[in-house]
């Protein structure tokens, strides 16, 4: 039943994502090659991070919307016909990375549902992170698995053990984890270990640190991770 | 990382084919190509070479690296120097199985490119290895590891930085408490 209902909403998502309106408000041309590699550096950004990054629906919608374009255009083209079938390849590829990313922070979603959904707990705000289709899922999954764990075991319980301490029991992303990283932006005194000196960041250099350290510089996109 | 998204990124490199077909510009979401004309040469992404090798519409140029004396020199280079060196692309490896699985037929020598990129792959990962053995021995916490490719990275990937993050919770578990604490 549960699941049914998690099917249905991931569903929506993508369909949702479909429907809605392009997002252009950002004040600058960008070309639909450069959302492209937007997207796919925002992929693997959230492939290697260990929290949920900051939400690029706003690619990930522009790029369906392009997507949706290209197929109306290539109705008319045959099945044989070269053209026609180098672009519908160029779709698969695309859509590949799409529904990726999407996945990749459905998963993040799920795995720490209580975490993201708990406002107080920590300096991060999560929630802001999501998208709105994001945003409902996440409600619902944690309502879900809450209800879950009440009816099948905690109201058995006797009182003084049948409530949930999210704080204690959830699960929580690893900050401190390895991961590899490039410099976009050359940075200048980073303090890449407490206990030692800065490092000046040098363009195209690549390191291995923890994420904690550059989660910042990853937010702003001056490092991307590789 | 699976492999095959490396692959999967590594097709996004462009590389010169000679077409045998005529087309005009072709306007892809990733950019603009062609025009297409028989016999002239025209550059293209991977997958899109790979493709139209496949349906026998062009013929793959290789890069100009992969010859025997081009890499010769880079295998030797490699071996001398203590770094690694830049590759002449990010995906060296992926772009030369993809080619020599898909267009044997056009590179010159296939057998010994072959055997010269295999070769030079092993001094690398030869060379990761130490560096990765140097850096356990000096404890180090972070590393600077430039010229290391896509597929280089992932293959150390997931033993490097899960016993990375084991290592960085034993150091923790020293600072506060330093009485119990032996070497780290």
């Amino acid at each position: 039943m549960a699941e049914n209902k998690e099917r249905g909403s991931l569903s929506d998502i993508l369909n949702d994502s479909v429907d809605s309106e392009i997002n252009e408000d950002e004040g600058e041309e960008v070309t639909a090659a450069e959302v492209l590699e937007r997207l796919e550096q925002a992929w693997l950004n959230e492939k290697f991070a260990p929290e949920l990054l900051e939400s690029k629906v706003e690619l990930v919608e522009c790029m369906l919307d392009q997507i949706k374009e290209m197929e109306e255009n290539l109705k008319e083209a045959g099945k044989g016909d070269l053209v026609g079938s180098l672009h519908r390849l160029e779709i698969q590829r695309i859509r590949y990375v799409i529904s990726s990313y999407l996945k990749i922070r459905l998963k993040k979603i799920e795995k720490y549902a209580f975490h993201i959904m708990e406002p107080s707990n920590d300096k991060t705000d999560y929630i802001s992170r999501l998208s709105a289709e994001e945003h409902v899922y996440a409600k619902e999954y944690c309502k879900n698995v809450e209800d879950l764990l009440k009816s099948l075991a905690l109201d058995d319980m006797p009182p003084n053990i049948n409530s949930l301490d999210k704080k204690k029991s959830v699960p929580q992303p690893n900050l401190d984890s390895y991961l590899f990283m490039k410099v976009l932006q050359p940075q200048e005194q980073v303090e890449l270990d407490p206990d030692d000196q800065p490092t000046d960041l040098e363009e195209g250099a690549q390191h291995l640190v923890r994420y904690s350290v550059i989660s910042s510089l990853l937010e702003n996109g001056a490092v991307a991770l590789t | 990382m699976d492999p095959s998204e490396v692959d999967f990124l590594s097709e996004k490199q462009h590389v010169k084919i000679l077409p045998n077909f005529k087309e005009g510009r072709i306007f892809l979401i990733s950019g603009d190509l062609g025009p297409f004309e028989p016999g002239l040469t025209a550059e293209v992404p991977l997958w899109m070479a790979v493709n139209l090798k496949q349906r026998k519409k062009c013929r793959i140029i290789p890069p100009d690296w992969m010859n025997i004396g081009q890499l010769e020199e880079r295998k030797d280079e490699e071996k001398e120097r203590e770094y690694f060196t830049e590759m002449p692309s990010k995906s060296y490896l992926e772009l030369a199985s993809l080619l020599l699985k898909s267009a044997r037929d056009d590179i010159p020598h296939a057998d010994e490119v072959q055997t010269l990129i295999k070769d030079i792959w092993e001094i690398r990962m030869a060379k990761l290895r130490k560096s990765i053995n140097i850096m356990m021995q000096e404890k180090e916490t972070h590393a600077r590891l430039d010229n290391l490719t896509h597929l280089e990275i992932n293959s150390i990937r997931p033993f490097l930085t899960s016993a990375l993050d084991r290592m960085h919770i034993l150091r923790c578990n020293v600072v506060e408490n330093p009485s119990t604490g032996t070497d780290y």
